[in-house]
């Protein structure tokens, strides 16, 4: 029990320890204390866009009902500037995110941690320690 | 069993997020000489730069032909971001008017404007890299966002216009102090926040900077601001920004999918 705790607060600890700078406040939209994890979901659509590129999944919950949810990423730039392309996530992947969910109730999250349909974790950071 | 995992994890990751958000400042919020965390200087790859865990590139000043510092380049940071009060000088300290403190309890975080796409004006800085172009008689500072705009320093010795029309970027003028570039800004417009918790400043804000490049990687930039209908007394700040070399500016359109500001929450407020 102690060690699946400790395993998951380390986890958490690398998702929850990214500096946040964007062209808005992090924390006027998103509430630190609702984290969000959902695994092997859908991307149903990818916007290449600015000022986040942002990705949606379905989500299935206990009683089978799927909702759509719109994650942020950060801009295309700081994406590519750390090895993404426009092809890295595709409409039909399946990927696990870790991000924080809006304070407003919307179906919409902070992406953290990406872990692409290749397994390997993806840079995802909104924002990043040196300002991107 | 599931209950208490699901406890245990509630715990972690509220304590991992308390500790996320008391991280000290990123780099571009970084007044000059507190390295933090995030600092380009020891972390620089993690968010742009090509090739993780370079360091702040050194060397001697660059100059131009003529013997002036050379300011070319691309940069990072080197203004207020989440708040202005960072980069407070030792000693120097921001006393808001009546007024200033009115416009500012007033503010909400969906109306920043930066937020909304708009230009960031001085001394805010986007977190994204921007270009220094120097010539003879203007440099050009290209900004890479917050909106992909540009902001003009004419250095060919004409003074301010009579009656500049209020601007985002206002009229600037820079002369020469030794080594130190002095930019003397007035003709603003009294739309752009100072930070994200909503700094205000009327059209008759005065910025004066002092901008130097001690080596090849550094630029520090001072800026007095002063503005009597919002500030009882003018105040110093100090940023300091990172030479990125390698890299090039990219587009940033942020009006093309802009979804944020309907989301924001409550007083302007936490970065």
């Amino acid at each position: 029990m102690r060690a699946k705790v400790l395993v998951l607060a380390a986890a958490l600890g690398v998702v929850m320890t990214v500096p946040v700078l964007a062209h808005h406040s992090f924390g006027s939209e998103y509430d630190e204390k609702k984290p969000l994890k959902f695994e092997n979901v859908t991307v149903t659509k990818l916007e290449w866009t600015n000022p986040h590129a942002r990705f949606y999944v379905d989500v299935k919950d206990a009683k089978g009902v799927v909702t759509n949810w719109n994650f942020e990423l950060a801009s295309p730039n700081v994406l590519k500037r750390n090895g993404w392309t426009k092809n890295t996530l595709k409409e039909g992947d399946k990927v696990t995110v870790m991000g924080t969910a809006a304070k407003d109730g919307a179906r919409l999250g902070h992406a953290q941690t990406v872990i692409g349909p290749d397994g390997k974790r993806l840079f995802a950071g909104s924002n990043t320690a040196d300002g991107n | 069993m599931k209950n208490k995992l699901t406890s245990g994890i509630a715990t972690v990751a509220a304590l991992a997020a308390a500790l996320f958000l008391l991280q000290a400042p990123a780099d571009s919020q970084a007044p000059a000489g507190k390295a933090a965390p995030g600092d380009a200087a020891k972390a620089p790859g993690k968010g742009g730069a090509k090739g993780k865990g370079k360091a702040r590139p050194t060397g001697p000043t660059p100059r131009t032909a003529d013997g002036k510092v050379d300011f070319s380049g691309i940069w990072n940071g080197g203004g207020p971001v989440g708040d202005v009060a960072q980069g407070l000088i030792p000693g120097e300290e921001i006393s808001l008017t009546p007024w200033g403190k009115k416009i500012m309890d007033s503010r909400l975080s969906k109306d920043d404007p930066e937020a909304n796409c708009l230009p960031t004006g001085i001394p805010r800085i986007a977190p994204y890299p921007w270009r220094v172009v120097q010539t003879a008689t203007h440099i050009f500072y290209l900004f890479e966002g917050n909106i992909h705009s540009f902001r003009q320093i004419f250095i060919d010795g004409r003074k301010h216009q009579a009656d500049p029309d209020p601007t985002w970027y206002g009229d600037s003028i820079g002369s020469w102090d030794g080594d130190t570039l002095v930019v003397d800004t007035i003709g603003f417009n009294d739309k752009f926040w100072f930070d994200f918790r909503g700094h205000p400043h009327s059209e008759q804000l005065h910025t004066i900077e002092r901008i130097a490049r001690p080596d090849l990687g550094t630029l520090d930039i001072e800026t007095q601001i002063i503005d009597p209908v919002a500030y009882t007394k003018p105040f110093k700040i100090k940023f300091q920004a990172t030479l990125r070399p390698g890299e090039e500016l990219m587009e940033y359109i942020c009006q093309e999918n802009q979804q944020d500001a309907s989301h924001l929450q409550g007083p302007a407020g936490p970065p």
